[in-house]
């Protein structure tokens, strides 16, 4: 049995930041790994589809631009070239985790591993299995896409975000089931590249549990893509059809049945938690998430899961990071430094939505005296001059100190700009230090500084 | 006319400074606080400003030259004003003698119109005092404001900022907010944050730590007053003795009941234990005057009271009163249960006449309707004696060799030993118990 200090399942942006973290403490860690050292953000998430959704928006620009007097002639693309591009980024990254790993001196160990309640790690491998032991273990696991069990759809040829980048054509046409986070992201993507999309969501809205104005400018602006968006429209079944299509029928919220022959499905209906390796373990569930105290652990000591499979919490690469080095820090007998409590969000549609904090429903329901400002993007220099004005900026803010409760921003580059509404929350500054603080001119980020003056009723522009 | 330069005292220790390079040349024009010339201590260097406007008349020392502190250098005055061909006097000895400390020398030469002060690199203005000061302190000088010249940062300012720094700890606005609202000082915050920045989570950590609910205020007036003044009085001056004994009240329980009735049928009221206890006392007090007793106010003389005037301690929603019963001793049981029923009553109603609560001689506190096995009286000036009564319960006590229950109080007599000895006041205890014990003597 090999003995570490502390062993991570999986290394993902939640487990390979506890490791380095872990290592940064001077402990013996390993990592088991059973597919690709950077988990599903880097190979599966976050990392491709920002990568192509960064081609599919200089595309749009340059479509644009012929508006501005830009003359290129045909545009046209190579989605297998835009592949290779993602694909060269994604190994590079790679590349740069397997080296801070190694600089780490962390053992990466590679097959699938599981973990008892006696914290020893069995890892299967080709010839034999390898067991570990630690005084703590992190699970981080992750979470895989969920396929709902709509008719005739897990036998028929269906993507999911695993599987998306995986076929070197582009499809034609292509029906997204499920109008969340991903669906819009990977919507905007395949809009850009001239796909006709569809999107078909059971709620009443896209983006259920974000800011509403944010969801409406959102559906507005993909509806101008091009983008049939279908909401409180239900799946009905999917059959294969002709070659190389898929045939699907919904019921759309007026009860009109549809048909539709597209050449992929991408069923991006939520995940469900990789909770397979813990099959030994007493942790506690709930809807298959593992329930874990503020310090990430279970009710086994020792034992700590992070990141998506982790009952509650963001399911965001970030929020799993954040939640590693907590972990590790009190595995490590450490006060915790770092504040799990409040994690941006970003969208990386077009426009961009970014989100921190509450909501307004929320610092409501919370029971603070909200006051809500917004400030369009249309009358923003920036914006205009960068021909993107669709967007706007809200902050909500308690009445009785100016307490900054939440901000959502939708606009270009919003997701870089969140971070200075997150520095007010985080660092408790209040309206009154917003307004007082100079923001450059002309940038976006003016509209912050515009709706804390605007909050306060001594607005400057408008 | 036209203002010396001095070699300025940039620190506590230095007596002369080298003069590294004239910044200005003699018939040059100066303003206010452009640098003159650049001077090099055993510490630092320093580029000496103009304090006058005007043109560099003279220079009397060249580069490298090596010149006593205070020494005049140089002169800014007037285009072709006459100075003196060689330099002045050395004023160092009578400066540095009566001023010793280095920000009282700045004072000296701003005082004298001497036309210094230092820029250093960092380009804030300090006197060098202030940059010790700071040092010695490690506060930031870039976040003071002078309150010199030209907003020049003087000792006293890099104090006052200490003092302020201590005063307000570090704390994000969100919690100053709070803390302002809240009342709460934040110097009794500990702070979580980096530095021991103070958050608004540590607000109410401190809050559920320390902070309890506002109290009630009563102000200390009308009865309340005259209570605490009294016994603090009393507690202080008097050198209070405690005797304590158990009474058995077997036979006062057995009188009492069968005298109930006829009481009741004469006077409308209960016989309570109390009113047996004042005509015991009162009998009691008969035999042992030197109980009956109080110092008088000169403390010359012991004055035995030939009446019996008992004070009759009653709780009453306003505080502690002491209705006294005059003339116990020549009183029946039927007169007593009248006479203290109505003195209770008007206690309770507010309704006493001055003369009812004066006049005491012996004070009797009973607090056996309480769970209160004994206590310790204070004594109601100028009385010499009190007495406690305590609750009465079945106590297992020793009869004939055997063990029996029976309704026991303890009695507990305070008295003050000025007045009276221990032995005698034992004396009247014994008394004042066999009575109790024996209570039908108490109706002849």
């Amino acid at each position: 049995m090999h003995k570490y200090d502390i062993i991570i399942i999986g290394s993902g942006p939640g487990g390979y930041v506890a490791a380095l973290r872990a290592a940064k403490e001077g402990k013996k860690t390993a990592v088991v790994e059973d597919r690709g050292i950077g988990g599903t953000c880097l190979h599966r998430g976050c990392i491709p589809s920002k990568t192509m959704l960064q081609h599919a928006e200089v595309l749009h620009q340059v479509e644009q631009s012929a508006a501005w007097g830009i003359e290129t002639g045909n545009v046209s693309f190579s989605y297998p070239s835009m592949l290779k591009q993602k694909e060269t980024v994604v190994s590079q990254l790679e590349a740069g985790i397997t080296a801070l790993m190694k600089k780490g001196k962390i053992d990466v160990i590679h097959g699938f591993g599981t973990v008892n309640d006696n914290k020893e790690v069995t890892v299967e491998q080709k010839d034999e299995n390898v067991t570990l032991h630690a005084p703590a273990v992190i699970a981080a696991a992750g979470t895989s896409p969920f396929v709902p069990p709509v008719k005739g759809l897990r036998e028929t040829a269906h993507v999911t975000s695993d599987t998306i980048f995986e076929k070197t054509e582009l499809p034609s046409s292509l029906l997204i089931v499920g109008g969340g986070v991903v669906g819009v992201e990977y919507a905007c993507l395949f809009a850009g590249l001239h796909v006709d999309v569809t999107i078909v969501e059971m709620q009443q809205d896209i983006l259920a549990g974000e800011d509403k104005d944010a969801a409406a400018l959102l559906r507005n602006s993909l509806e101008k893509q091009g983008v049939t968006v279908e909401t409180n429209a239900v799946l009905d079944d999917v059959d294969t059809g002709t070659e190389n299509a898929v045939t699907a029928r919904y019921t759309d919220k007026n009860g009109i049945t549809k048909t539709e022959e597209v050449n992929d499905v991408l069923v991006t209906a939520g995940r469900r938690p990789n909770n397979s390796l813990l099959e030994e373990t007493s942790v506690q569930y709930n809807d298959g998430f593992i329930q874990v105290n503020e310090n990430m652990e279970t009710r086994v000591p020792g034992l700590y899961v992070i990141g998506d499979l982790a009952d509650g919490g963001w399911k965001l690469a970030h929020a799993a990071s954040a939640e590693g080095i907590s972990a590790v820090e009190h595995a490590c007998g450490l006060q915790p430094s770092i504040h799990t409590s409040l994690i941006p969000r970003c969208i990386y549609t077009f426009p961009e939505i970014a989100s921190v904090g509450m909501t307004e429903e929320e610092a409501r329901k919370t029971g603070y005296d909200v006051k809500t400002e917004v400030i369009p993007m249309q009358g923003n220099g920036k914006a205009m001059a960068m021909g993107a004005k669709e967007g706007f900026t809200k902050i909500i803010a308690d009445k009785k100190h100016g307490e900054i409760l939440g901000a959502v921003l939708a606009g270009p580059h919003v997701t870089e700009m969140i971070g200075e509404a997150a520095a007010y929350i985080h660092l408790e500054g209040t309206i009154e230090e917003l307004a007082s603080m100079v923001h450059p001119h002309p940038t976006l980020l003016e509209n912050l500084f515009e709706a804390a003056h605007s909050w306060l009723g001594r607005e400057i522009h408008h | 006319m036209a203002k010396e330069i001095f070699m300025p005292k940039l620190s506590s220790t230095m007596e002369s400074g080298t003069i590294l390079q004239w910044i200005k040349n003699e018939g040059d024009p100066v303003d206010m606080g452009e640098p003159v010339f650049e001077v090099m201590s055993d510490k630092i260097n320093i580029e000496v400003e103009a304090y006058e406007e005007g043109f560099l008349l003279k220079k009397y020392y060249n580069v490298d030259d090596v010149v006593p502190v205070n020494t005049v250098v140089g002169y800014i005055g007037e285009k072709d004003e006459e100075v003196p061909d060689t330099p002045p006097g050395n004023t160092e000895n009578s400066e540095s003698k009566a001023e010793p400390e280095p920000d009282q020398n700045e004072t000296v030469a701003d005082d004298s119109s001497s036309s210094v002060t230092q820029i250093e690199q960092g380009q804030i203005r300090a006197t060098p005092a202030a940059r010790r000061v700071a040092k010695e302190e490690g506060a930031d000088l870039s976040d003071m404001t002078g309150s010199g010249p030209k907003q020049r940062i003087q000792q006293q300012d890099v104090h006052e900022f200490v003092q302020n720094a201590q005063k307000t700890p570090k704390a994000t606005p969100l919690a100053r907010k709070w803390a302002e609202e809240q009342n709460a000082d934040l110097n009794t915050v500990e702070g979580s944050g980096p530095g021991g920045k103070i958050y608004t989570k540590d607000l109410s950590a401190a809050q559920n730590d320390t902070v309890s609910a506002e109290p009630d205020r009563i102000p200390v007036k009308g009865i309340r007053k005259v209570v605490a003044d009294r016994m603090t009085e009393s507690a202080a001056a008097v050198p209070h003795v405690t005797l304590y004994s158990d009474v058995d009240m077997t036979e006062l329980v057995r009188m009492r009941s069968r005298l109930q009735d006829k009481i009741i049928e004469q006077t409308g009221a209960k016989l309570s234990y109390t009113e047996i206890m004042m005509k015991a006392a009162a009998s009691a007090l008969e035999r042992h005057p030197y109980i009956n007793a109080s110092l008088s106010p000169d403390q010359q003389e012991i004055l035995l009271h030939r009446d019996v005037n008992l004070g009759l301690a009653v709780a009453t929603e306003q505080g502690l009163v002491v209705p006294v019963l005059h003339h116990a001793q020549h009183k029946g049981l039927v007169e007593l249960v009248k006479e203290s029923k109505q003195l209770a009553a008007d206690a309770r109603n507010q309704q006493l006449k001055p003369q009812q609560m004066q006049g005491g001689t012996f004070t009797i506190s009973n607090l056996g309707m309480y769970a209160v096995d004994g206590f310790t009286p204070i004594i109601n000036q100028p009385e010499a004696a009190i007495l406690g009564v305590g609750q009465m319960k079945e106590t297992p006590v020793g009869e004939n060799g055997s063990v029996v229950l029976r309704p026991m109080t303890t009695f507990s007599l305070s008295f003050d030993h000025r007045v009276v000895d221990g032995a005698p006041a034992a004396a009247f205890l014994t008394e004042l118990k066999q009575l109790l014990e024996d209570p039908y003597e108490l109706l002849m």
